[in-house]
């Protein structure tokens, strides 16, 4: 909490304990400025919505600082169109860099490892040009800059990590969910992925473990999930647009194993039933317990 | 002291289309869109004896044949400017002659004739369906060097040496290096470090030829380019022609700088066909005897070609035909299964015939993975364009390839039409396989499979391991009517060197034989 915020925020509370215990009503939507464990917010402007969801959980001043280098890591995995929803949507992407330098961000950095062609994956998304085009530092990742690290976790006990992730000061992950053919799902802890070097195909002999051990390892400062528009057959490429379901939705939080049980729940599966969110539950990365969180809906 | 003013502005003409031409090079590289941008193959539109073979070697006219046109125009009107103000190679062996410092005084062999005898073996061949004037012809030659060798080349050693500076990581200078590699990235370097199967062969051909000019200035030029001859043989009546006047003292000065062996004597006479018009005797004459000018038609000196040499080329053009086609390659029915020609190929047979091996498809492949073959296709295909899915996939909704081809051998296709193009099919070997042999889970191939309707799929099965309990496994499968063939599962999967799926050509579209389906 900054200065500006907690000014505000005594001057409610002031006001709040001065009004007359019969205002009910009123000191009841006071509450809402308590800060929610999940944003979720619907509307036809992706940015706009973007930044709803943010604001649900404290809004960007609270996770970006003034002077912060930031990496920002979209899902940029396919030579798909956004409407084929194989990437994270670009309007989500721009309109989350934009509010990072609103933040007062120094730089912000927009890369993936894509799985295939990287100079048609990140035309083609519409990711390099929007991201760009809101100032961010959008570059290919470069094999040097891969440093073998110590992981540390109980299927990943080293691998070669991308150097800007590790000495950036902030990291937001803002994956796209969408369906997998081993992982069921795709959605934040899986997009960690786009930040290994190496051969990334062997993960798969232990995905869900793996993929725990890098997401306690990399700890993101926020999620941003992008479900404007979500992926529901033929993952995680996709093609046919039939797949694709328009929900126009963003969801934000800091908890990595609740904002993907939280993703689940829009492909009517449960949080418990994706090994990864189940086995970083029982790891104590996060909860898959969305019964126990504060889940704010907006519209914008 | 003499100005040479028309020295002068050859090598500026020169320089500017080497320059346009190393410009359209590099700019044939994806930049992520489905198109380049650019018209990279514009030096191959406008040659003539690509035009010429392939009208003669398919009966088709190539999409650059009025360019071409305009090339054979210019020959008869004003001679081999081509070759002296215009082709890249010819600029190319300027430059390397211009370290030959011996002037050892001239002599004319008659070798000259040997590139009309060249000439005429290959548009024999090219009449008799085999389409062998690429090889040679010094724009395909020149693309063809530059891209499977001179440009990986000069990439292996900036990368070197930027990567060298990064690992040694010192103040100051690294920041340095590294700023300018970064514009090299942005400018003359490839995306990324491209390799080539034959890359030090064909590289070793290159600067053999260029060396010559060591042993004698445009050796090249002089006594093997088949589109030298081509243009030789147009320019033989131009209009603009070279005279001697009256005040020439045979002082030999012109026979001596003629690059070209085209002046064959001490009083200045000139075989027109052979001149270059480099105009450089122009310049150098001392009496100013020498000048260029549009005269008619005049009787120059001949080409000399002997008769009996001629017979002997065009009787061995022909007989080259039936020489290439002697192999089992040639048979009906018979396929290389390692043969897999890009999407958007001809059948074999035409492909042949119109593909002049310059090389832009594999230039311009987004993932490195088309590469010249040695003798999949027979000695016939040397050089025409394989994917080599270890190597590099076929991009699913990429169409460059197509695009860049000069000769239509390789159809220029939709992204629609693209993307139900079969090149090949994958098979799996479940000896290797991961979850077949192993019961190691692995989806590697079905996740990268990019067809909307996965040609991947995965069948769940229970497996009991050695120890342990029964557990629940997907095996990849093939579905064949889907599969396209694009061996990008080959290039990802997790068991390297000899990959647990692989491509073979069967189930090519172009085919009507390589079918594995009754129903294809």
């Amino acid at each position: 909490m900054n200065r500006r915020d907690f000014l505000k925020r005594a001057c409610i509370t002031g006001i709040g304990l001065s009004i007359p215990g019969t205002l009910d009503s009123l000191i009841g939507s006071l509450y809402a400025f308590e800060y929610a464990d999940i944003g979720v917010a619907r509307g036809a402007s992706h940015e706009a919505a973007t930044k709803a969801a943010i604001d649900a959980i404290g809004g960007i001043r609270r996770f970006i600082s003034r002077g912060d280098i930031v990496v920002v890591k979209p899902n940029i995995g396919w030579d798909r169109t956004p409407e084929q929803a194989a990437n994270t949507n670009p309007e989500v992407v721009a309109g989350l860099v934009k509010l990072c330098y609103d933040a007062g961000a120094k730089r912000v950095k927009v890369f993936d490892n894509p799985c295939v062609d990287p100079r048609r994956s990140y035309r083609q998304s519409g990711i390099a040009d929007a991201a760009s085009a809101a100032g961010a530092e959008v570059a290919f990742m470069d094999d040097r800059k891969f440093k073998d690290v110590a992981i540390g976790g109980r299927a990943l006990k080293k691998w070669p990590i991308y150097t800007d992730v590790l000495e950036a000061d902030k990291v937001i992950n803002v994956p796209i969910a969408k369906v997998h053919g081993l992982s069921t799902l795709t959605l934040g802890m899986k997009n960690w992925m786009g930040v290994m070097g190496g051969w990334r195909g062997r993960i798969h002999q232990n995905l869900h473990q793996s993929l725990v051990d890098i997401s306690q390892f990399i700890r993101p400062t926020l999620i941003v999930l992008d479900a404007v528009r979500i992926l529901t057959g033929h993952g995680p490429q996709g093609g046919y647009l039939e797949d694709v379901k328009v929900l126009n939705t963003v969801i934000a939080g800091t908890d990595q194993v609740a904002v993907d049980a939280y993703g689940a729940t829009l492909f009517y599966l449960k949080g418990s039933s994706l090994g990864y969110v189940r086995l970083g539950h029982e790891a104590g990365l996060g909860t898959m317990d969305l019964s126990r969180l504060i889940i704010r809906k907006i519209d914008v | 002291m003499k100005t040479h003013t028309v020295r002068t502005l050859r090598r500026l003409s020169q320089g500017i289309f080497l320059l346009l031409f190393l410009f359209l090079f590099i700019q044939t590289e994806s930049k992520g869109l489905d198109q380049l941008g650019y018209p990279v193959r514009i030096f191959l539109d406008f040659d003539p004896l690509i035009a010429l073979a392939t009208l003669l070697s398919a009966h088709f006219i190539v999409a650059g044949f009025f360019f071409s046109l305009i090339v054979v125009v210019l020959t008869v009107f004003a001679g081999r400017v081509f070759c002296g103000w215009i082709c890249p190679l010819g600029t190319l062996h300027n430059m390397v002659g211009f370290f030959n410092r011996r002037r050892p005084a001239p002599v004319h062999r008659g070798w000259h004739t040997l590139k009309y005898y060249i000439l005429f073996f290959l548009l024999v061949s090219s009449l008799f369906t085999a389409q062998l004037a690429g090889i040679m012809d010094p724009v395909s030659f020149l693309i063809r060097s530059l891209s499977l060798s001179v440009y990986p080349l000069v990439n292996y050693l900036a990368r070197a040496f930027f990567d060298t500076v990064y690992t040694l990581d010192i103040p100051v200078i690294t920041d340095g290096s590294e700023w300018v590699y970064d514009i090299m990235k942005g400018t003359i370097l490839s995306f990324e470090q491209p390799y080539f199967l034959q890359g030090i062969f064909i590289g070793l051909l290159f600067f053999l030829i260029l060396g010559l000019n060591l042993y004698e200035r445009r050796f090249w030029c002089r006594y093997l380019c088949p589109l030298g001859a081509l243009l030789g043989i147009l320019s033989r009546f131009a209009f603009l022609k070279r005279s001697v006047s009256e005040g020439c003292t045979s002082c030999g000065l012109c026979e001596k700088v003629c690059p070209n062996g085209a002046i064959i004597d001490g009083e200045g006479r000139g075989r027109g066909s052979e001149c270059l018009y480099c105009m450089d005797c122009d310049d150098l004459c001392p009496e100013g005897a020498i000048t260029f000018g549009w005269k008619g038609r005049g009787e120059g000196v001949p080409i000399d070609l002997s008769r009996r040499n001629a017979v002997v080329s065009l009787v061995a053009g022909a007989a080259a035909v039936p020489l290439l086609r002697i192999v089992p390659q040639s048979r009906r029915g018979w396929f290389n299964a390692a043969l897999i020609r890009p999407p958007g190929a001809l059948d074999e047979g035409e492909f042949l015939r119109r593909c002049v091996r310059c090389g832009e498809c594999m230039k311009v492949c987004i993932t490195n993975g088309l590469q010249p073959t040695l003798l999949e296709a027979g000695l016939e295909g040397v050089w025409t364009p394989r994917l080599v899915p270890k190597i590099g996939y076929c991009e699913f909704r990429c169409t460059l390839c197509g695009q860049v081809c000069p000769t239509g051998a390789i159809q220029e296709l939709t992204v629609p039409e693209k993307e139900r193009v079969k090149i090949g099919m994958a098979a799996i070997d479940t000896g290797r396989c991961l979850p077949y042999a192993y019961d190691i889970p692995c989806i590697v191939c079905e996740e990268v499979c990019p067809t909307p309707e996965k040609a991947i799929w995965l069948e769940t099965v229970k497996v009991q391991p050695r120890e342990g309990e029964e557990t629940v496994l997907q095996l990849p499968r093939v579905d064949i009517e889907r599969c396209v063939g694009c061996g990008i599962c080959e290039a990802r999967c997790p068991v390297q060197g000899r990959p647990a799926i692989y491509v073979i050509s069967t189930n090519e579209s172009r085919s009507d034989g390589n079918q594995l389906l009754l129903n294809p």
